[in-house]
């Protein structure tokens, strides 16, 4: 722990995904407004004492928008992420521990997966459910398990080969108890990486789908869907673009800084040490 | 695309204006600069002065879409009929008050019995190829729209035709079983095709589509598909010619595109959104000044259906209380930034067909509230969600993606909806597929979605109760024998003035029943560059591009005299 806070990558990362996750909890405390109130006497006012963020196309006050907009952002980029590891986690200690026909199947699998561009997939099965926070959190947990799956998968085939693994199946130890109790915990340091870099892709992922209407569904508010608002309105109301551009972009950032110190600290070879 | 068309047609002033403007809107994309745009050019005066008629010069206008082929009747497209309506001529026409007129037709003639029409074409009519133009063409065109094999969305009114025939080169008759009021509308609406291009062809594959022959102001020159259509004077025109030599239809599918091209000086005139009319030109006053906007009520309206197949929406007063519980004006002003008006009928207000009794339904909350009261909704759970018999009143709002101001409308009407207990939720899908998936089948709750209406009042195919089979209009379901009989009768009637007595209560009775939601009927928004003189003004009701052939483009306002300077 102390290697992250030293780690100047890692603190940056932290400090940004920190105050971003703090604005979003709090937003029902510290928004000024209810973020769907529609007033249509005040439609695309500039950023103001009042409004710190202006306000959109029917008047709906863009900084409380902002902050229940980052709740659902961080939310699906957690749980989608969640669901992509646990998939990922066991199918790869299932290849890695097994090995043999388990493993080829498991590999051909990803393959599979990682041919097909997974944008495109999720567009597809998105447009023929029908689009929600719900369906765009499976969605994308169940098409980004593929880096997970072959980050443990090498691991647990070094992890096997290890002395401490072949003494407790020496001594008879159950196959779970080997791959939960001592390979898993053992290759988890690239997986809590992947975990991280991986939240950052799946908000990309999220604002991507609410930007063309796919994702979160009005009234409610996501960055990607109140910068596809501002689209209509970017030759004169630049606060609806610029803001949740700018949430999008520092919380992406933030990821990839934590998730680029995490490796730097965790790995051996590496010279930031 | 656009370099092309600008290279080869010298369109831009300076080479280097358009990609230069390109580069500052992506620089406002990000939001760093949030100037002017307008580089200086031509002061205003340069462009204020006006000059007598003259021919010559080129006009270069933004469409959306490509059309699919040149025969709209076949096609059934906007932009097809659009082209086309500068190709083809029709026997009748509107003046610019909307009432009728003869194109082809020299004169026309309702029998006694009002089941017979004749019309008297004009002497010497030719093709643009200089082949005459005959009444056997009329017949030819009526044939092939009614020919089961053409499949021609428009087809319906002149199956209605039992007996067509062209005794001379100058007549054409046809006779309808029982009169037929939308019968001239139908006249004046069929794009007359020429036989000797087209007699023995399949309609469907022909060539035609792609190299059309035509009889009115203008020719086809060229066509380059996605990018532009470009249309040349047709020196034999039936009506004698236009003044300006060519249109370019420039096919720009993005409306801020469109806006950067109007902006870089690369089109002359475009449709605007309110956003465009009511904010981002007045911003620019460079631009402003070059253009002449033009504000018209359109022949339309955007509203709220339900489904009354589906409960609760076969209950009077829950349709009321939603209709009381929806601040029209607000969606205006919000949506539509106040470029709109609030209607009762199913017509454009202050046309004859529109009754002037009617006043809009209030926005009226506790009225809502009262009417949901009757029909049984109570909040017995406290939930804040109204239900009835353990059943909470809860419907999901369908509309088209894509369509931002129909997406703000259901926002609006899903806040305002919530505040008197009706819970909903919206679903915006992909045009083609709310048509298919959901409004054919019957399986939708609500919609909001717009009529576009011709110029007759007569609604059969909307509101009457046959007309409910998938894919046909009446897809909300509606079904009251008053209004079948009213539009039966408005179908037989053609005297204008009974005519209208006759609409007046049909859409009294609409009002009474509110099927549907009237939202708002939009302005269309024209700007159209000042270098092009001689529109009439103020706009006719006929619309701002009534009498386009006489608009002409003076000598010294010409792009290329401009670039010569």
């Amino acid at each position: 722990m102390r290697r992250i806070l030293q780690n100047p990558l890692a603190l940056t990362g932290l400090c940004l995904i920190g105050v971003i996750l703090l604005l979003a909890l709090l937003a029902p405390w510290i928004a000024p407004y209810d973020p769907d109130a529609i007033d249509v006497k005040h439609i695309l006012l500039a950023p103001s004492g009042q409004h710190w963020m202006g306000t959109d196309g029917l008047g709906r006050d863009v900084w409380s928008r902002m902050l229940f907009g980052g709740r659902v952002s961080l939310l699906v980029g957690l749980v989608a992420v969640g669901i992509s590891t646990v998939i990922g986690v066991i199918l790869g200690a299932l290849a890695g521990y097994y090995r043999g026909w388990v493993d080829t199947v498991i590999m051909r699998l990803v393959d599979i997966m990682l041919s097909i561009p997974s944008f495109f997939l999720i567009l597809a099965v998105i447009a023929f459910l029908s689009p929600s926070i719900t369906n765009v959190m499976i969605v994308i947990g169940l098409t980004s398990w593929m880096s997970v799956t072959r980050l443990v998968r090498a691991e647990f085939l070094s992890l096997t080969q290890r002395e401490f693994v072949m003494a407790s199946t020496a001594l008879g130890a159950q196959d779970w108890r080997i791959i939960f109790k001592h390979c898993l915990p053992n290759s988890m340091t690239p997986v809590l990486v992947s975990v991280v870099l991986g939240i950052a892709s799946a908000v990309l992922l999220e604002s991507g789908l609410s930007f063309l209407g796919l994702g979160v569904q009005p009234p409610q508010a996501s960055w990607g869907n109140i910068l596809t608002d501002g689209k209509e309105y970017i030759q004169f109301a630049w606060w609806l673009s610029l803001y949740p551009g700018l949430a999008i972009l520092i919380t992406v950032l933030g990821y990839n800084l934590l998730g680029e110190g995490l490796r730097d600290v965790f790995d051996p070879r590496s010279n930031t040490r | 695309m656009t370099n092309r068309l600008s290279s080869e047609y010298s369109l831009c002033k300076k080479p280097l204006a358009a990609p230069s403007q390109r580069w500052v809107a992506y620089l406002l994309c990000v939001g760093l600069v949030a100037c002017s745009t307008d580089t200086p050019d031509h002061s205003a005066k340069f462009f204020d002065q006006s000059y007598p008629a003259q021919p010559g010069g080129t006009l270069i206008s933004a469409m959306p879409s490509d059309p699919s082929s040149m025969i709209g009747m076949v096609a059934g497209e906007s932009a097809s009929l659009a082209i086309g309506s500068y190709l083809f001529n029709s026997l009748l026409k509107y003046d610019q008050n909307l009432d009728l007129a003869g194109e082809l037709a020299e004169s026309w003639q309702v029998a006694d019995d009002k089941k017979t029409i004749t019309f008297k074409l004009k002497p010497d009519l030719q093709w643009a190829d200089g082949k005459p133009l005959t009444s056997a063409d009329i017949l030819f065109t009526w044939q092939l729209i009614t020919d089961e094999n053409t499949h021609s969305p428009y087809a319906s009114d002149y199956q209605l035709v039992t007996k067509a025939e062209a005794p001379d080169a100058r007549t054409f008759i046809v006779h309808y079983s029982q009169p037929f009021a939308p019968a001239l509308e139908s006249w004046a609406s069929l794009q007359v095709l020429p036989k000797h291009k087209l007699a023995g062809q399949d309609i469907r594959t022909t060539s035609f589509a792609q190299k059309p022959l035509g009889s009115h102001y203008y020719q086809l020159k060229e066509w380059r598909h996605g990018e532009y259509i470009k249309l040349e004077k047709n020196p034999k025109s039936v009506l004698g010619p236009a003044n300006i030599d060519h249109l370019i239809e420039r096919i720009i599918p993005d409306p801020a595109a469109q806006f950067l091209e109007l902006m870089a000086d690369n089109i002359d005139s475009m449709s605007m959104d309110p956003i465009t009319y009511a904010r981002i030109i007045p911003s620019r006053p460079a631009l402003q000044a070059r253009l002449n906007q033009f504000k018209e009520l359109g022949n339309s309206y955007t509203y709220l259906g339900f489904n009354l197949k589906r409960k609760p929406f076969d209950d009077l007063r829950v349709r009321k209380a939603i209709n009381y519980a929806i601040d029209k004006q607000e969606i205006i002003d919000g949506v539509y930034l106040g470029l709109g008006i609030t209607i009762a009928s199913p017509y454009k207000p202050g046309t004859r067909w529109s009754n002037p009794d009617l006043i809009p339904y209030t926005f009226d909350p506790a009225k809502a509230k009262q009417f949901l009261a009757e029909a049984g909704f109570e909040d017995t759970n406290g939930d804040g969600v109204v239900d009835r018999d353990g059943k909470k009143l809860s419907f999901e709002i369908l509309t088209n993606l894509g369509n931002k101001q129909r997406e703000k409308t259901a926002v609006i009407i899903q806040r305002r909806l919530k505040e008197v207990g009706i819970e909903t939720h919206i679903r915006t899908l992909e045009w083609a597929s709310l048509l298919t998936n959901f409004i054919k089948p019957g399986d939708f709750d609500a919609v909001v979605m717009g009529w576009g209406l011709g110029l007759d009042p007569d609604q059969y195919n909307i509101w009457h109760s046959s007309q409910q089979k998938p894919g046909q209009f009446n897809f909300i379901g509606y079904n009251n024998p008053a209004v079948d009989k009213l539009l039966e009768q408005g179908r037989l009637e053609f005297d204008p003035e009974k005519r209208m007595q006759i609409y007046h209560e049909f859409a009294k009775v609409l009002y009474e029943d509110s099927p549907l939601v009237y939202l708002s009927a939009g302005y269309g928004l024209t700007a159209i560059h000042k270098r092009v003189q001689g529109i009439m003004n103020p706009v006719p009701p006929a619309g701002v591009s009534y009498d386009s052939q006489k608009w002409y483009i003076p000598q010294p306002l010409r792009r290329t005299q401009i670039q010569a300077e």
